[in-house]
Parts: structure tokens; C-alpha cells; sequence
């Protein structure tokens, strides 16, 4: 420690032997050499061959990009990994230099190293990538490709059309354009692989007491061995977990029903269409599953309406501690869809009962899964004027 | 050495001024600059991870 004081108290007091000059002309330079050194070091971290030196980045997502036009065309310019994945802009790349760091786990703990591993987290990492092309806007995209620069004539009708509306959007590239570079990851087997991407696929040891959501339409059963559907349970609802049984949970769901047939169908509140579950005929006149309370009629409808109680099995996966990630994941979609088309409407723009005949009436023209609609539908009716009062 | 007797001036020879010279711009002020440039790298990535996005 003594001589880090020494030196504190000898750059404490004005130098005695080295002059102004001469510390100001050393520091000055060092400075020049220092910042030079930086941003070489900066620059060889941007380079190509710095990410393929990866044994995984080389053998899978390089390989793959080899197959494309962004490496090989008739232009004869091609795309490097950095032109696309690292912010052009120094504030951006900063922070994206930083954030590589994560890699630094994947690489230590050998999370992809084998095709067979890589195949398994391409959805998850793919998604990444998307948001964070997403969140700029596709700007990676848009250093080279320029809505100003396309030459329209040159390209078909149809293509015409849908870009000169992604142009007068300035819409993200990777809206549509994805799996162009790297391999398409494989979404046909998963239900919602985005959404799921997003949000999890549920807490792993549930607690028996605790409340959860839904992130997935689920479907109910009877009891905790058998494998006959007893309904479904609607994503983004909330449920109690009552008992835990292997694999399976006993849940309650606290809802209304509409006093007519078999009521089978348990909305979110009184005289609010938010479906919370759909349950069989068979569940429904079922001894135990649904208890009943104090009835209200609807002045709207002149319906009668029951409070109710209801108590069912469902699988343990896909279930969520909290509510947030569906919504956040609701809205975003919700915003980009939607306005693909024209300006979407404020969630508080319609109440909760009529956000369904509106959304419908929209969804034809969008691609999303189902799971992905009746999240989006729960959110708006959710966050529809009849709760949200600060707006209409 | 260890005299902190105010009256004793503590006198630092050529020697030391050169290393105290050395120590900052060779590691002090390098390291310090890697520090605050990884911290702003950091808080960026935070902000894009929670709040979107970051102006340029």
C-alpha cells in the first residue's frame, strides 16, 4: 500500500522536476494512443473472423448464411455478421459489445455446441434476435436497404404493393423477412413458439395456494390421471392452485356465468364476455366441479348471472407467477399487426363487450395463431374503457 | 518516512514524480476509461432490455 500512497501524495502537490510541458505533451499523446488502441480493439471485435473463431458461431449460423444471398450474389456485396447483429451507431454498439458478454455463458457452458443443441435453442435464440431487430426497427436492415432506394418497377405487382406500404410505414424488415440469412427455426410443432419465447413455458414447481396465469389456452380434465378433456381453460386467465398431483393441478378459477343452458362457459366478471374457461356439458353438470353463488341479472341483456366457483385439473406447464410478460407480448403484437393495416384504435377506445366483435371483425386480415388472438382479445377487452376510466 | 509531522515536508524525487506519471496514463486513466465505457455499454443494454429503445 505504501507506494500507492507515495503516489498519491506526489501527484498531490505540483512536480517539482518534470515540467508542465512535458506532463502535458506525455499525457496528451498517451491519450492519442490509448483511444487509437481502443477503437483498433473495437474494430477487430467487429470483424468476421473474431465471431467465427467460435466454434459454434462458425459451424452452424455461418455455414447456414453460405447458402444465401447475403453471401453471394449478383451485386458481389456481401453482408458479414457485424453489418447485421451489431449497431452501426457508437452508443448502440457500446451497449450491444456489452450485452455479447452474455455469449461469454453460452460459450463457458458449452450451451450450443452440437448441431443437436443449437437446433433445440434456435427458436428461443432466433426470437431474440427478432425483437432486437424489433427494437430498432430494422435498422441493421435498413443501412443497406433503403425504402428511398427501391426501385419499384423492377419488382412484381404484388410485391409492390406490400412494400410501398411497408415503405409509407418505414415497417420493420423482419415483420416479414425472416429466416433470410439463417434457417427458418421450426414453428410448426410448437403452439405460439414466439409468445412461448416471450413469456416461458410456465413456472417449474408450482406452490400449492399460489396464484398463476395461463399463458397458453390449456385444456382441463376431470381429475389428475385421466386423459378426457373436461374444457378448456382461456390463456391469461387466473387460476388457484388447489393440489398438486405428479404432472397434474388441481385448480380453481372464480368467475360468472350466464345462467342459461348448461352454463358451461366462465367469464372473467359479471356481465363482461371475457372468457375465462369453456368446460363440456358433461363438466359442467358434473357433482363438485362448479359451485354456486349469489345471481345478478344484467340490465343490458336481461340475463340472469351466477357467481361461480370453479374447480378442475389441469397439466403444470404453462403456467405464469405473474400477468405482465402476456400483456407486454399482447401489446406489442397488438401494435404491430394491427397497424399494418391502419392506425389500430386505443385499447380504451371500445369496453370489454365489444372489443371481440371489433377484433374479429380485423383478425382475417393478420397472421396470428390462435393462442396469439385470444391473448390479444383478453388484452384489449382487459384493458378496454370498462376498466380503464381515464379514457372516453 | 512515517513522520507525519506537518513542519517535515514530504519531498518526492524525480523518480517518483516519473512513476506517479506512469501510473496514470499507462494504468489508471486506461482503466478508468474500459470502466466508464463498459458502465455506459451496460446501462444501455438495460435500458434497450427494459425500456426499448435507446436514441442515438
Amino acid at each position: 500500500m505504501r507506494w500507492l500512497l507515495n503516489i498519491w501524495r506526489t501527484l498531490n502537490k505540483p512536480t517539482q522536476y518534470l515540467t508542465l510541458g512535458s506532463v502535458s505533451v506525455s499525457a496528451f499523446i498517451m491519450g492519442i494512443i490509448f483511444w487509437g488502441g481502443f477503437n483498433t480493439a473495437l474494430q477487430a471485435t467487429n470483424t468476421e473472423e473474431f465471431c467465427i473463431s467460435c466454434h459454434s458461431m462458425e459451424s452452424m449460423p455461418y455455414k447456414e448464411l453460405q447458402e444465401t444471398v447475403h453471401w453471394s450474389n449478383h451485386s458481389g456485396v456481401r453482408a458479414t455478421c457485424p453489418d447485421c447483429h451489431v449497431p452501426h451507431d457508437w452508443s448502440r454498439k457500446i451497449g450491444r459489445k456489452i450485452e455479447a458478454s452474455h455469449d461469454m455463458w453460452g460459450w463457458l457452458l458449452q450451451t450450443v455446441n452440437t448441431p443437436e443443441k443449437f437446433e433445440d435453442k434456435r427458436l428461443e435464440m432466433a426470437s431474440r434476435e427478432w425483437k432486437r431487430f424489433d427494437r430498432d426497427n430494422s435498422l441493421a436492415c435498413k443501412n443497406c436497404h433503403n425504402y428511398d432506394s427501391m426501385k419499384w418497377d423492377s419488382m412484381s405487382k404484388l410485391a409492390q404493393k406490400q412494400m410501398k406500404r411497408a415503405a409509407k410505414l418505414d415497417q420493420s424488415c423482419v415483420d416479414c423477412h425472416k429466416g433470410i440469412a439463417h434457417k427458418l427455426p421450426d414453428m410448426g410443432t410448437a403452439r405460439a413458439p414466439e409468445l412461448i419465447a416471450e413469456v416461458g413455458s410456465g413456472v417449474n414447481g408450482l406452490e400449492v395456494d399460489q396464484t398463476y396465469f395461463s399463458a397458453l389456452t390449456k385444456p382441463v380434465y376431470f381429475n389428475e390421471k385421466t386423459d378426457v378433456e373436461a374444457g378448456t381453460l382461456n390463456i391469461a386467465t387466473k387460476v388457484k392452485v388447489l393440489a398438486l398431483k405428479g404432472n397434474r393441478a388441481k385448480i380453481g378459477i372464480s368467475g360468472w356465468r350466464k345462467k342459461i343452458g348448461a352454463g358451461r362457459v366462465i367469464y372473467y366478471d359479471f356481465g363482461l364476455n371475457i372468457l375465462s374457461a369453456q368446460l363440456t356439458k358433461d363438466a359442467a353438470l358434473e357433482e363438485g366441479v362448479i359451485s354456486t353463488f349469489e345471481e345478478k341479472e344484467d340490465p343490458m341483456t336481461g340475463l340472469k348471472w351466477q357467481r361461480v366457483e370453479t374447480v378442475i385439473w389441469t397439466d403444470t406447464d404453462y403456467l405464469l407467477n405473474d400477468l405482465q410478460p402476456l400483456w407486454d407480448y399482447a401489446r406489442s403484437t397488438y401494435s404491430t399487426s394491427c397497424s399494418v393495416c391502419h392506425t389500430q384504435p386505443d385499447e380504451s377506445h371500445f369496453d370489454a363487450n365489444t372489443w371481440p366483435g371489433m377484433f374479429q371483425g380485423m383478425i382475417a386480415f393478420v397472421n396470428m395463431d390462435q393462442d396469439t388472438q385470444a391473448l390479444v382479445q383478453k388484452y384489449l377487452q382487459e384493458h378496454s374503457s370498462t376498466f380503464n376510466k381515464s379514457a372516453h | 518516512m512515517t513522520n507525519q509531522h506537518p513542519q517535515k515536508k514530504h519531498t518526492s524525487n524525480k523518480k517518483d514524480e516519473l512513476k506517479a506519471l506512469c501510473f496514470i496514463i499507462f494504468i489508471l486513466f486506461p482503466a478508468l476509461s474500459i470502466t466508464f465505457v463498459s458502465i455506459y455499454g451496460f446501462i444501455i443494454w438495460m435500458i434497450q432490455a427494459f425500456g426499448g429503445v435507446v436514441a442515438h
